[in-house]
């Protein structure tokens, strides 16, 4: 090969590899940059918000849906009769015509005039035909059962970048699983800028969020929330809390708490109502304690039904605190079905005492004392145990009656799942299934959490509760031809170093039918004033609900 | 140069026969394309149709409502009666 042919031969080799670097430079590294602007140039990239999934009831009733809502916006400059039309549109749209008149005043092409207005309303504005008066459509959080079960769902707000979010309840808990992912799709122009419609690029990566099936029985939640508002009222009480469960599953049937907000307003209540107190909340559950210290001591062979109390014949003394029972009575060798009938502290001391430190703390472990449950709401405390290096004689004792321990309602409601559940602990739960917008159903098995007593020891513990429902001071309250198990509580609340002895915790919680358990509830009345006892008040109210649902699940009276 | 020719003249004829169906393909597109844009706005006016009559369902069928409905009525809970022993089926005279 002559040099003359071998130098035109690398000029061309040369010129292919330019050639291909140049091309590598703009169709790889530089690849998505002018995509983009290729995009920029025949059209725009118009975002498209991904619907919110529902949150339906176990009927399948939308609890929480959304709903069709318009954002009113105007062109300031194609107004004309613009005295007519700030009268006409303030009085649609509620506004005060100062506000309208100063939006319409600005010197803009687009300005928002009201967000979230109804579709009726739309309909009567463009009836009007008015000329810079446009609609923008979108979906809305709509509550058709307005503030039922407000703690249990909480609301949709809006995030730092304007987006809805979730906060609080069911609503904060699966806020990803709810809000889906939005999209963008590119909406294409032709040479004269108009909109091509058919062309707009549907394939935007736009997900509608999943829906949310929940055990929440529509009818038990309506029950228990007529109920419990009733007995705020009738008691004078500064307000309420109630929870409903399928104690084989875990399922949460119920669940309310007063006062509440309601979720479609949510801006015009005070933040502390947005919580949950029933899983926030903590509190000394008094009595409604002693049926657990109880189950654990017959479970660890210390005592039987039959035992005979060898220190209930007065007051105890114990490091220099006098222990007394809520009423100043005193029986000599009462056997611990009647500590449980009698509700006597004296008699649970000396449970505690059989006990012992080690057993009373790991017991309380096994019922998951001082640990999250795992419930799927958002916002759940745990208080936590005490180190047992730090107990002293007197903590152990008061621990026997539910005094000098802090629970939240759900760690007290769960733990009873043991006693009604064959000695197994269940995970509480309210949703039962998830279903994705292609249809796919996830469902969300119940879980075994502990197994802190054996079946019999939970049989006889549910007989003495049997007992206390049947003999106690509620006895008066309790439906006729039912075996119901049940311990009412009346709590002192701690504030300052002492007990305030005119403010008290009232509650019950209970079970039925006893051998074949279809719901545990618990019933709690804040600092009720027409009576301070758990007896007077939340076991009658207890009793109220549990006579409806008995009614509604088709269970007929034993006639025991 | 006769093959020539036949070649020539079957490439025109394909050349012709792609174009004009290019036209037909284009000029159905078209208005396919209004077709469609037609369909999505009624796919919309549908779905928008469909979520105010979900609306109305769930707010008439909401217990919140049927309760006050059956209150206003004068419907009122009644006390349960519990037959604690079976009625006998006739007494004897």
């Amino acid at each position: 090969m002559s040099w003359r042919l071998r130098v035109a031969l690398f000029f061309f080799v040369f010129l292919f590899l330019a050639v291909i670097g140049r091309l590598f430079y703009w169709q790889v590294i530089r690849a998505d940059e002018l995509a983009r602007l290729g995009e920029m140039q025949y059209g725009r990239r118009v975002l498209q918000s991904a619907q919110r999934g529902e949150i339906k009831t176990s009927d399948d009733f939308s609890i929480a849906a959304n709903k069709v809502s318009y954002l009113v916006y105007a062109n300031p400059k194609e107004i004309k009769n613009r005295e007519a039309v700030i009268s006409v549109l303030s009085s649609l749209l509620e506004e005060d015509t100062a506000s309208i008149s100063s939006l319409l005043s600005m010197d803009r092409y687009w300005v928002p005039l009201k967000r979230t207005v109804d579709y009726e309303i739309k309909e009567k504005i463009e009836a009007l035909t008015l000329s810079g008066i446009g609609f923008e459509e979108h979906y809305m959080r709509y509550y058709p059962e307005a503030s039922t079960a407000a703690n249990l769902l909480g609301f949709v707000g809006k995030s730092d970048y304007g987006e809805d979010s979730g906060y609080f309840g069911l609503e904060g808990y699966y806020d990803r699983q709810l809000r889906g992912r939005g999209g963008g799709v590119i909406q294409l122009f032709d040479a004269l800028g108009k909109p091509i419609l058919a062309k707009m690029n549907n394939s935007g990566g736009k997900t509608d969020g999943r829906s949310l099936i929940l055990h929440v029985d529509r009818t038990v939640q309506f029950i228990v929330e007529r109920e419990l508002k009733k007995s705020i009222e009738k008691y004078a009480a500064q307000g309420g809390m109630a929870a409903v469960m399928d104690p084989k599953t875990g399922a949460i049937l119920a669940m309310s708490s007063f006062p509440a907000f309601d979720p479609r307003s949510y801006q015009e209540y005070t933040t502390d109502l947005y919580k949950n107190p029933f899983i926030t909340d903590t509190y000394e559950p008094g009595s409604t304690f002693k049926p657990l210290i109880m189950a654990a001591a017959v479970d660890a062979g210390l005592v039987k039904p039959d035992t005979e109390c060898s220190i209930c014949n007065g007051p105890l003394e114990i490091g220099g605190y006098q222990i007394r029972t809520w009423n100043n009575e005193y029986k000599a060798g009462e056997t611990m079905t009647e500590v449980i009938i009698h509700s006597d502290n004296i008699g649970m001391v000396f449970v505690a005492q059989k006990l012992g430190l080690k057993g009373m703390v790991s017991y309380m472990e096994k019922y998951g004392i001082g640990e999250m449950t795992g419930i799927d709401l958002q916002g759940e405390v745990a208080p936590g145990i005490r180190d047992p290096d730090s107990w002293y004689p007197i903590d152990l004792a008061t621990a026997g009656f539910g005094q000098g321990i802090s629970v939240t309602p759900i760690e007290l409601l769960t733990a009873f799942s043991a006693i009604a559940n064959e000695g197994k602990r269940m995970e509480p739960h309210i949703v039962s299934m998830i279903e994705t917008p292609e249809g796919e159903v996830i469902h969300i098995a119940p879980k075994v959490q502990s197994i802190p007593i054996s079946a019999k020891s939970a049989k006889i513990v549910t007989e003495m509760m049997v007992q206390a429902v049947d003999k106690g001071e509620a006895k008066f309250a309790k439906p006729k031809g039912y075996r119901i198990a049940g311990k009412t509580g009346t709590a002192q609340i701690p504030i300052a170093g002492h007990y305030d002895p005119h403010q008290t915790i009232a509650s019950f919680i209970g079970f039925a039918p006893a051998d074949d358990p279809k719901f545990l509830m618990m019933v709690i009345i804040n600092r009720p004033t027409t009576s301070i006892y758990g007896s007077e008040t939340a076991a009658p109210t207890f009793f109220t609900i549990a006579k409806q649902l008995l009614a509604y699940y088709d269970i007929s009276p034993t006639g025991q | 140069m006769k093959k020539l020719t036949i070649v020539t003249s079957g490439l025109l004829l394909i050349v012709i026969i792609l174009a004009v169906a290019q036209v037909m393909m284009t000029n159905i597109l078209s208005t396919d394309g209004a077709q469609l844009s037609k369909l999505q706005a009624e796919i919309e006016k549908y779905k928008r149709e469909n979520a105010l009559l979900n609306e109305k369902i769930l707010q008439a069928s909401s217990l919140t409502t049927i309760s006050e409905k059956a209150t206003e009525q004068g419907f009122a809970l009644t006390a349960q009666t519990y037959l604690s022993t079976p009625l006998p089926l006739a007494l004897k005279q």
